[in-house]
């Protein structure tokens, strides 16, 4: 037996009880052989009336070795996957076993204990079962740095790194990791501000506490490895909830506000651009215009000027009759010879205006003529006019 | 198997003696053996040993770090006298097992008792030198440092090591508490309110801004329109000037002739004449004179 422990013979006198055991059964077997060879037969064995000399004795060492091979079979263990096995020699630490079918040293040599390794566990701090709305206040609540109170939800996911430490070192590691979690984060609060754990500073805030706590249980030697913290909750107390709310509210009343007046911006500036271009498109068809006209005007002045050259005084008189003949064409007009008799002249002139106005109202009825439409825009005819002036002025 | 069963009994008898005579020091123990209640030898390293049946016997304690938790936080004050409820942990760990047993008679309760006594004294004097905000923030580490340096100090006469303090959960009494909600609540109000004319005035900024700007490119483009008018009516003026300066008398009557047919245009305009205008001279008598033209 144990044959397959190369240290077994060290082991000295003190843990010399099983194979000497063995040798004493050995020994013993052969003396009972040469004492009661002879008087085997009268002799109650186990064997039941077996036949054969040896047997009884044989039943004996058969009974030892089923015993032995029990007791051998004890020392077989099953590692699950994601576990070790702890080993054990008189109580001093031998090996850890991974995972797969083990055999040990049976009782009382060696002794397994099979741990989670890298199952993952989670301890929950500041609520419970899962669900944050759990609420643990005497967990949850952390002083600040500046001396706010903030209520932190978290969880810590940890497994091991060295499940000897974990087994050895410390008693009930588990609660010592809620212990040292619970501590971890009350210090990193207490170096942080309010407002920075409560909004960007969330991450960094897990990162600390994983690192303070990973440091803090490897002083302990716990051999736990935390694999992660994660905030569920970083809230402002319940008590002062509805101010925070608001405080929120008005950040996005401020972007509401920002945006209203980009808003605004975005309406006035391009209608401004547009009018912009409009004034500009206008100002080049005035220009246009302006001196088209002009170049129109003085070329037909030109050539009337060549003609009245030729025969100033007939133009002249032609040019003269045919304007009285446009103006009195188209207006009301009333001969009055004065000197014939002007005692007693009644001119119904506001009846003689409404007649004409009558007229007028009939004439708009009737479609424009062609030489009417270029005075619609009264600006611009003002312009020109004004434009007009400005030349004739020279 | 009549001559084996005493040799059996010899066995068992034998086995008997040697688990009475052999005991087992786990990893995670101490032991400290005794004869007749007299302090024998101790045991720090696991494995097997031997001791006297009966005579002797052994006694088992806890060599793995060990937590040292409070029940209920103590009020202490801190040097500004705000009142604090502080609440640590402590690890710790024995390490010289014959002073344990000598002066705890080993039991853990005592020793328990005894730290949580000291740290809870040590704890108290180094937060009453600081004030809140050192307490909670800056000096907390130190606070933690020195109380298990007292601490570990005086545990050394029970054979014990204090590995760590640490403050645990630092907790306003509920008086002071209400008012540093009131403060909160407040301060939280403030920025609200910041926020909220902060927001006002940014929103008034870019409208200022955009006006600003519509006014800019209007002024702009109206520069730019009166300079472009100006340039065409300068040169519709020079074209002007260059046609009507070949004659400028016969242009005073062309353009009086064109004024005249403009201003009266229409039905309304009411023209009182005197038929003895030249203009009506062959009305009165066709003879003599330039040949009458069409008339009414």
């Amino acid at each position: 037996m144990s044959l397959n422990d190369p240290q077994w013979g060290k082991r000295g006198n003190q843990n010399a009880g099983p194979p000497d055991l063995d040798e004493i059964w050995r020994n013993v077997n052969r003396r009972m052989n040469e004492l009661f060879g002879r008087k085997r037969e009268p002799q109650e064995g186990d064997g039941g009336g077996r036949p054969g000399g040896g047997l009884p004795l044989g039943g004996a060492g058969m009974l030892v070795a089923l015993i032995v091979v029990i007791w051998l079979a004890s020392g077989f263990y099953i590692v699950d996957e994601g576990r070790r096995g702890v080993v054990t020699r008189f109580g001093k630490y031998t090996e850890t076993t991974t995972p797969g079918p083990r055999w040990h040293l049976p009782f009382p040599i060696e002794a397994v204990e099979v741990v989670d390794f890298s199952q993952v566990k989670t301890v929950e701090i500041g609520y419970r079962n899962g669900n944050p709305r759990n609420k643990i206040a005497k967990e949850s609540l952390f002083l600040t740095d500046d001396e706010n109170i903030i209520d932190i939800q978290f969880a810590v996911q940890y497994n091991l790194k060295s499940a000897a430490d974990y087994s050895f070192n410390a008693r009930k590691p588990d609660d010592v990791v809620a212990q040292v979690a619970q501590t971890a984060m009350s210090e990193v609060a207490g170096h942080s501000q309010m407002d920075f754990a409560l909004y960007e500073g969330r991450a960094q805030i897990a990162t600390e506490t994983e690192k303070l706590m990973q440091a803090m249980l490897d002083r302990y030697g716990t051999g736990i490895y935390v694999q992660k913290v994660t905030l569920q909750n970083a809230l402002p107390p319940d008590q002062v909830a509805a101010a925070f709310d608001d405080a929120v509210k008005a950040k996005q009343d401020r972007e509401r506000q920002k945006n209203e007046g980009q808003a605004y911006a975005n309406d006035v500036v391009p209608r401004a651009r547009g009018q912009a271009s409009r004034l500009l498109q206008e100002a080049d068809g005035y220009n246009a215009s302006v001196t088209q006209r002009a170049d129109g005007d003085a070329s037909r002045f030109r050539q009337i000027l060549v003609e009245y050259a030729k025969a100033p005084a007939v133009t002249r008189q032609r040019l003269y009759l045919d304007m009285m003949q446009s103006v009195l064409g188209n207006s009301s007009k009333v001969l009055i010879d004065q000197k014939a008799g002007n005692n007693l002249l009644y001119l119904p002139l506001d009846q003689l205006l409404k007649q004409s106005g009558a007229a007028v109202a009939a004439d708009a009825a009737r479609p424009v003529p062609p030489e009417t439409a270029v005075t619609v825009d009264p600006s611009r005819t003002r312009e020109l006019s004004r434009g007009r002036e400005a030349g004739a002025g020279r | 198997m009549k001559a084996t069963t005493p040799l059996l009994a010899l066995l068992v008898a034998a086995l008997l003696v040697l688990s009475q005579s052999l005991y087992t020091v786990d990893q995670k123990q101490y032991a400290i053996k005794f004869q007749l209640g007299e302090f024998i030898d101790a045991k720090t390293e696991a494995g097997l040993y031997l001791k006297v049946p009966l005579l002797q016997n052994v006694k088992f304690y806890d060599k793995r770090i060990l937590l040292l938790e409070t029940s209920d936080p103590d009020r202490v004050t801190t040097s500004e006298k705000t009142p604090l409820k502080a609440d640590f942990i402590a690890y710790w760990r024995i390490t010289d097992v014959r002073k344990y047993y000598q002066s705890v008679t080993g039991d853990e309760e005592t020793a328990r008792r005894r730290l949580a006594q000291t740290i809870r004294a040590n704890l108290a004097e180094e937060i009453n030198k600081r004030t809140l905000h050192e307490a909670i923030s800056t000096e907390r580490e130190k606070i933690m440092t020195t109380t298990r340096q007292k601490a570990d100090a005086d545990a050394k006469s029970i054979g014990v090591e204090v590995v760590d303090v640490r403050l645990r959960r630092v907790e306003l009494p509920d008086e002071v508490l209400a008012q540093v909600y009131q403060r909160m609540e407040s301060e939280r109000k403030r920025v609200a309110n910041e926020l909220r004319s902060l927001g006002a005035a940014e929103s008034e900024k870019i409208r200022a801004d955009a006006d600003r700007q519509r006014e800019v490119i209007l002024a702009d483009a109206y520069k730019q329109a009166q300079k472009t008018k100006g340039e065409g009516d300068a040169k519709a003026s020079a074209t002007y000037a260059s046609a009507y300066g070949q004659n400028p008398e016969f242009y005073s009557f062309y353009r009086s002739l064109e004024a005249y047919k403009t201003t009266f245009r229409s039905k309304g305009d009411v023209i009182v004449l005197d038929p003895s205008a030249e203009f009506f001279q062959y009305l009165k008598q066709p003879g003599g004179g330039p040949p009458a033209s069409r008339s009414k």
